[in-house]
């Protein structure tokens, strides 16, 4: 708290504001989500939109929560067979552990075997702040601040070491990359390592958080002014006009009309279908599999719950 | 007004008033440092807004890499630290810090402090180790010191 | 004594001779293509094609490829008895393969090692020439030096449609009752490893554990400067530097060396040369696509590349015990997947380490 105190008394009145915010959340049963995103009606209309298009071709829903299953679109590194081995791999893998449907900003716990550790497991709680990769490459880093400094830590999403990876909040925030966390005040990425799982009812659409973060005085890592960021508020403050002007120079609004740049940064609506049509299955499968086994957990869970 | 008030209490910010080069990752000759345990010359060092330099890394490449050895400028003296969290990238599974951690040590390897406040990867366990000879210094003293592993 | 001495240094000055020259680049030997070979490419005349013909030729190829695959590999008419016993010494044959791309796989200890992916496509033994016969090279200088003692076995890969290839290389493929293959290589083997033709080859041909050689065609990178080409440091961005920012310097000094001398590292065309690879590892084999994982990912040429698969010649890596010999024959119930003791399968349960 001390540390709070030094900062402006508005700095203070946000945080505090977020706390409460966040704290009655976690005490509260409800999704969270459930109150926050009809308010926004411009956030909305994607989702319709996102709906309708699924409700066409249900194939398409499934790149957004398995993203990896798709290829790197470059053309140089794709061969249909050795797409095909990896998805085998990958199934495999998954057959193994559950690997959960999360985003970046959901809260995550990983489990791993570490030889390095004392007991020989590693539990990390953070916020997944960034998503890359395709097929077995795929990683996600996971950002926490423990004890006033941050952390981050790297994992493979089919790392054989991995021994389970449980999403404690399963949301999405503003942007598709929250590395600008590293710059914000320490409160927007702290999360206790005892955190229960925050359970969503079957059915709803996965929530959008949208808080915006605040920013720590400059210097930066990176020139966020120039990104375009929806998840951070007070990114004006810090600016002099001279990067005003340079962020106005910098701007490529034409970007979004090179057709050619989305076409190669994609994969064809006529390539996903076959990947989804060979895997769709399989997933489902395990779906079904991993639903069962959590419904015979709960059986036994909601008395320690009410106690 | 306030804010440059604010910055000047502030000890954990290092940017001063004047202007400074974008952080550096690396740990390479004259980076700054954290100290992060509780001995008595880095705490007044780290109270005081200046923080220690590196002025050598004891090894052949001269970029300090996690558990490395390194000699550092501190309040004029000069003391031996071993790097305990690195801000540049790091290979899976191992953990990236917000800053560039190091906890002083003397010449046995005993840490000068009797507490680390952050948390110390602990992949640190088999490099210390490793590091240790049977006749030489001790360094796996400062994993004994240590409160929490990541 | 002291002569003998003398001789001694004057001897050993003769050997520092200033204007005796090493070139390390050595002349690359003209193409003289093998006696066997035979044109490929074909200029297609479409237009005197009726339809009906069409369809005939269509057909005809058909029956073709189902008698092809119908064949049974020769392999099983050799009584094994007959079959000589394989020793450190004897040469096998080895794969025509195709590079399909990288990707990471997991050793026991938690470690990821990234790897190639090598697909063995439609391997067939075309023909054996036996080492009496085999006289590869007209010329007078250079001495064959494994003559008359390793036999030419011809290896093909990828069928293709035999109407865009010349008569006579189709040819080629009439004595092993083969349609015509868009690749083929000749293996230098001992007499002993004759593989009669019109056997498939597979990828088993090699173990899990072993260690192959792999010889293919580096990227081509067309012509470079000395930056890219041989690593050179260049010259500063400023301090007065001007026009020879990756330029590279000095090539040559005065005095009795006022010349440039052979094999001096300049610009000129990078990449696209057959380079070998020794040494690489085989850590899993598919069976079912005939697909071999190796480790690392220094593999000459890009994703798709062709590339040549040998038994490793590096003496401390070589079989210790009999590989499969003269190769794997055809077998119906091979497991899917062979792993190398050291790789994690995916199939397998997580990692833990145990306390010691």
């Amino acid at each position: 708290m001390a540390l709070a105190i030094r900062r402006s008394t508005s700095e203070v009145f946000g945080a505090a504001k977020w706390f409460i915010r966040r704290d009655c959340r976690a005490l509260s049963t409800l999704p969270e989500k459930a109150v926050e995103v009809p308010v926004e009606k411009k956030r909305d209309r994607p989702v319709v939109s996102r709906i309708r298009a699924n409700a066409r071709n249900p194939n398409l829903a499934l790149r957004h929560v398995y993203p990896e299953f798709l290829p790197d679109p470059n053309p140089k590194w794709r061969n249909s067979l050795r797409e095909k081995l990896e998805r085998t791999d990958m199934l495999n893998r998954r057959k193994q552990i559950d690997i959960p449907e999360f985003y970046v900003g959901s809260i995550l716990a990983v489990t791993v075997a570490d030889p390095h550790a004392q007991g020989k497991t590693n539990r990390f709680v953070g916020i997944c702040i960034e998503r890359k990769g395709a097929g077995l490459r795929a990683e996600f880093t996971l950002r926490n601040v423990v004890d006033h400094q941050g952390v981050e830590v790297r994992y493979d999403l089919y790392d054989p070491t991995v021994h389970s990876i449980q999403v404690l909040r399963l949301e999405k925030r503003l942007d598709d990359k929250l590395l600008y966390l590293r710059d914000a005040l320490p409160e927007y990425s702290t999360f206790p390592f005892d955190m229960d799982p925050e359970i969503l009812p079957d059915g709803t659409p996965v929530p959008v958080n949208p808080v915006q973060v605040k920013l720590k005085p400059r210097p930066w890592l990176e020139r966020w002014e120039r990104q375009e960021l929806q998840g951070v508020s007070n990114i004006e403050e810090h600016l002099k006009e001279k990067d005003r002007v340079r962020r106005e120079l910098r701007k490529e609004p034409w970007e979004k009309y090179d057709l050619m740049k989305q076409y190669r940064k994609t994969i064809p609506i006529e390539d996903q279908n076959d990947i989804w049509a060979e895997v769709n299955h399989q997933l489902k499968q395990l779906q079904l599999t991993r639903k069962k086994v959590s419904r015979k957990r709960t059986f036994g869970v909601p008395k320690t719950q009410l106690g | 007004m306030f804010k440059s008030l604010v910055s000047k209490l502030n000890p954990v910010q290092l940017s001063c008033g004047f202007h400074t080069t974008a952080c550096m990752n690396e740990v390479r000759l004259l980076s700054r440092l954290r100290v992060v345990d509780n001995s008595e010359i880095g705490k007044r060092a780290m109270a005081e807004g200046k923080p220690p330099k590196v002025i050598c890394v004891y090894n052949k490449k001269h970029v300090g890499y996690i558990g490395d050895r390194v000699l550092v400028a501190i309040k004029g003296q000069k003391k031996k630290g071993i790097l305990v969290g690195m801000k540049q990238k790091q290979s899976v599974k191992v953990p990236k810090f917000d800053s560039n951690n190091v906890v002083l040590i003397d010449d046995n390897g005993t840490p000068l402090g009797n507490r680390i406040h952050v948390p110390i990867p602990t992949i640190l366990r088999t490099i210390l180790k490793e590091k240790t000879h049977s006749k030489g210094a001790d360094y796996t003293k400062l994993l004994a010191i240590a409160t929490r592993f990541v | 004594m002291v002569t003998g001495s003398l001789n001694l240094l004057r001897n050993s000055f003769n050997k520092l001779r200033i204007d005796h020259i090493f070139s390390r680049s050595f002349q690359t030997p003209r193409y003289r293509p093998p006696y066997w070979y035979e044109p490929k490419e074909r200029v297609p005349s479409e237009e005197f094609i009726t339809q009906e013909n069409k369809q005939f030729i269509e057909e005809v190829m058909q029956d073709k490829l189902q008698q092809q695959a119908s064949l049974h590999s020769p392999l099983v008419n050799i009584d094994s008895s007959k079959a000589a016993e394989w020793n450190p010494q004897t040469r096998r044959v080895g794969l025509i393969a195709r590079k399909i791309g990288n990707y990471p796989l997991w050793t026991k200890d938690g470690k990821k090692v990234l790897t190639t992916l090598l697909q063995v496509v439609d391997n067939h033994v075309i023909r054996y020439i036996p080492p009496e016969e085999f006289s590869p090279m007209v010329t007078k200088k250079y001495v064959w030096k494994e003559k008359n003692k390793l036999g030419c076995l011809l290896v093909g890969s990828e069928t293709i449609d035999p109407s865009t290839v010349t008569k006579e290389y189709c040819g080629l493929f009439n004595n092993a009752g083969m349609l015509p293959k868009r690749h083929l290589f000749r293996f230098m083997v001992s007499p002993e490893s004759y593989i009669p033709p019109g056997t498939p080859l597979q990828a088993t041909h090699f173990r899990v554990g072993d260690y192959i050689d792999v010889r293919a065609k580096t990227m081509d990178r067309g012509f470079q400067g000395v930056i890219k080409r041989w690593g050179f440091k260049g010259m500063p961005a400023s301090h007065g530097v001007t026009k020879t920012h990756r330029r590279p310097g000095n090539i040559g000094s005065g005095g009795e060396k006022a010349r440039v001398w052979p094999g001096t590292k300049m610009p000129g065309h990078m990449g696209n040369r057959w380079r070998i690879l020794r040494g690489v590892k085989i850590l899993r084999i598919n069976t079912k696509h005939n697909v071999i994982w190796t480790l690392g990912v220094a593999i000459p040429g890009e994703t798709g590349a062709m590339c040549y698969l040998f038994d490793t010649i590096l003496p401390l890596k070589k079989h210790t015990t009999s590989p499969a010999f003269p190769t794997q024959p055809f077998v119906e119930d091979l497991p899917l997947e062979y792993y190398d003791e050291s790789v994690q399968p995916f199939e397998e349960q997580s990692i833990t380490f145990e306390e010691n």
